[in-house]
């Protein structure tokens, strides 16, 4: 808006912000605070202590990485295993099928791609059950592959309606210049439709990752023991709620798994927010 | 428009879909079906195991598949209800009997002012001046609407319905929760949007920085919501600062309003910056020429925000408005209560507990009760609304558009 607001606003202004920045920081900074405590003294704090890091040492992030009591690092192994290779099948089943929906007429096109959607819409916690019957029955159970398989799964549809619209905003007249020089389908799309959606890759690669980095539900029921077998996010969860938690090694866990994060979020900021119009089929 | 001709078409195009159809057959599909089956059945914690003989159990149980046959269970195995839909019975209990009906329809009469309203809007808005601004008619609405609750009782109303069962309780929970969630979400990222949108406020690039870093960590839910967990727990931080202040320390979990009220919270916590990021690109699409020509004309900010703002970004965020209320962060959530409250605070044995909302119902029935029909019931009943509610959504937000061109 072109005119400059009141001296009441602007300063209205300012503290409805501190209060937001206040709010959307303090609980990573509690973090990176209690990450520094050993042991119960987070219960024992003053006023002070809870801003500023008025004693840090570096112990918990020690034995937490040391793996005794708990496999922290086995657990952080896991995830990216799982993430990892959950990103690169549902990048490659995915995209090929976006393209298809894109490029291809044929007859259950439209039927299909709306009821991908629609049957999204069962909820996944449901679903566990026969899923994890399923894969027993593929002795895929307490296995990591088979938490690969219920991921790639998982993110396919939202994968493939993003980069399904993505394709649809490439230009089609260089692929039919390309048949007409007698460029087949197959090579088309991994010649042509690949590369020029390289920015959709990284963003949906992206988001793939790290849906499959954070999850929760699936994995404290596809892998239920031993620990060392763990993924992260069970890992902690399995820390959080033991009799003492031990709130200084959960704390040092914790900045270990989100700051670098934090950091890969900031850094592609620009082009996460250029996904979120079809980032918003996620819910 | 690309066209490869010939048979090898139809090969070329089995190629690039069969691995993400037989994915979703399987893992998708197959779930409904089991679960629509299970419905029908008394699967539970008693009789866990499938008969095997029975043609339709031994296509749809994995450990009855020859390859895969495993030593079933010596307790005797579930069977087909009967009456077939005892577990829908069970679990919508006495909702549909008189008294049940009788109280719904009280409940409905409240909603009807509301339709009124907007067909009262939209007969307005074709009319070359408006007599009166859409939020009056709002108002008025939610007026009179709060008159009928007062005159039709709803509080013994609504007690009525709750002790129908767990359904009612559990689905009318989780749409106040909707309800209150959605709208706070996006209010306080609306205007801290329209702040940082303001050419005159300093460091906005720092401060959209920051807004991110709740979202980043929103990935990774669990952790984040154990440590909002922390901070309302008996010696957590809150009750600590308190302290300092001479205030007498409140038991925040433990008690159903706060309980409630802190999911509220950690929920607007995790989803503000994508609440803010959505409203602030829309609101960048805006030309500035709409708002210089309103200053010509004298209007005020507010009514620019309302006349010009407003309907400007309508477009962007109803349908992430309604995808919200409809994913993860509202009909569907799970996680961020799981972690904080497990659905607790309970009210008793039996009955669900006052943070205990859709999912973290189906999943305490599944993982802990082990009632597996009565949960397939349930998921069977969520699965329709939410199916006809995806559709609904899906004619909104046009975000189907692009397949049918």
């Amino acid at each position: 808006m072109s005119r400059r607001p009141g001296i009441l606003m602007q300063i209205l202004q300012y503290v409805f912000l501190a209060f937001m920045t206040l709010f959307a920081l303090y609980p990573i900074w509690f973090v990176i605070l209690a990450s520094g405590r050993v042991g119960d003294r987070l219960y024992t704090l003053n006023l002070l202590g809870m801003f500023i890091p008025t004693e840090f040492t570096f112990t918990n992030y020690q034995i937490m990485l040391g793996g005794d009591p708990h496999p922290f690092l086995s657990w952080m192994r896991n995830s990216f295993f799982a993430a990892a290779f959950t990103t690169v099948a549902c990048m490659m089943v995915a995209t090929s099928a976006a393209f298809a929906f894109s490029r291809f007429r044929f007859y259950g096109r439209e039927f299909g791609l709306v009821l991908l959607l629609a049957i999204q819409a069962f909820p996944g916690v449901l679903s566990l059950v026969p899923v994890a019957q399923l894969l027993t029955a593929l002795g895929l159970y307490a296995n990591v592959w088979g938490l690969i398989l219920a991921y790639v799964v998982g993110n396919l549809v939202f994968t493939t309606w993003l980069l399904k619209g993505y394709f649809d905003t490439i230009p089609i007249e260089i692929e039919e210049a390309a048949m007409i020089d007698g460029c087949g389908p197959i090579q088309s799309f991994l010649l042509i439709g690949l590369p020029m959606a390289k920015p959709a890759l990284a963003v949906t690669a992206l988001l793939a990752f790290m849906g499959g980095w954070g999850e929760y539900v699936f994995a404290s029921v596809l892998i239920p023991a031993p620990d060392a077998k763990r993924t992260l996010m069970v890992g902690m969860y399995s820390i959080a709620n033991a009799q003492n938690i031990p709130w200084g090694l959960f704390a040092a866990g914790a900045v270990m798994t989100i700051i670098p994060v934090i950091l890969v979020y900031t850094y592609f900021q620009r082009y996460l927010i250029g996904g979120l119009t079809l980032g918003g089929v996620k819910g | 428009m690309v066209s490869w001709s010939g048979r090898r078409k139809v090969w070329t195009i089995i190629l690039f879909i069969a691995p993400t159809l037989i994915g979703i057959l399987l893992f998708n599909i197959y779930p409904i079906i089991y679960n629509v089956f299970i419905s029908f059945t008394n699967r539970n914690q008693y009789h866990p195991n499938p008969d095997c003989s029975q043609t339709f159990t031994g296509i749809i149980e994995p450990s009855c598949w020859p390859m895969f046959k495993e030593s079933s269970g010596v307790s005797e195995p579930y069977r087909i209800q009967d009456p077939p839909f005892a577990n829908y019975s069970a679990l919508i209990g006495d909702l549909f009997s008189g008294p049940g009906m009788l109280a719904m329809g009280k409940l409905f009469l409240l909603i009807i002012p509301l339709i009124i309203a907007n067909q009262i809007n939209k007969i307005l808005d074709r009319q070359l001046t408006r007599p009166l601004p859409s939020y009056l008619v709002w108002l008025g609405a939610l007026v009179v609407s709060a008159l009928l609750a007062w005159l039709l009782d709803i509080k013994t109303v609504l007690d009525t319905l709750q002790k129908s069962g767990d359904f009612f309780v559990v689905v009318f929970r989780t749409i106040l929760f909707v309800i209150l969630t959605v709208p706070i979400n996006y209010i306080f990222g609306m205007v801290l949007a329209l702040v940082l949108n303001s050419n005159y406020i300093k460091g906005r690039t720092f401060f959209r920085a920051v807004m991110i870093i709740p979202w980043a960590a929103s990935t990774m839910f669990i952790i984040m919501s154990l440590v909002w967990q922390f901070f309302f727990r008996e010696q957590g931080t809150v009750n600590q600062i308190m302290k300092v202040f001479n205030i007498d320390p409140v038991r925040w979990l433990s008690d159903p309003t706060w309980a409630f009220a802190i999911i509220l919270l950690v929920n607007l916590w995790f989803s503000f910056p994508f609440c803010f990021n959505i409203i602030l690109g829309a609101l960048q699409s805006i030309s500035a020429d709409q708002y210089e020509a309103a200053d010509v004309d004298g209007a005020s900010y507010w009514q620019q925000l309302i006349n010009i703002t407003l309907p400007l970004i309508r477009p962007a965020i109803v349908p992430a408005i309604v995808l919200s209320a409809i994913g993860a962060g509202g009909f569907q959530m799970f996680g961020t209560v799981w972690a904080i409250t497990a659905g607790g605070p309970t009210r008793g044995a039996g009955m669900p507990g006052a943070t205990e909302l859709v999912m973290v119902y189906a999943y305490k029935q599944v993982f802990q009760v082990r009632a597996y029909a009565l949960a397939g019931a349930f998921a069977v009943i969520i699965f329709i609304f939410l199916f006809i509610a995806t559709l609904y959504s899906l004619r909104i937000t046009r975000i189907t558009k692009g397949a049918y061109e």
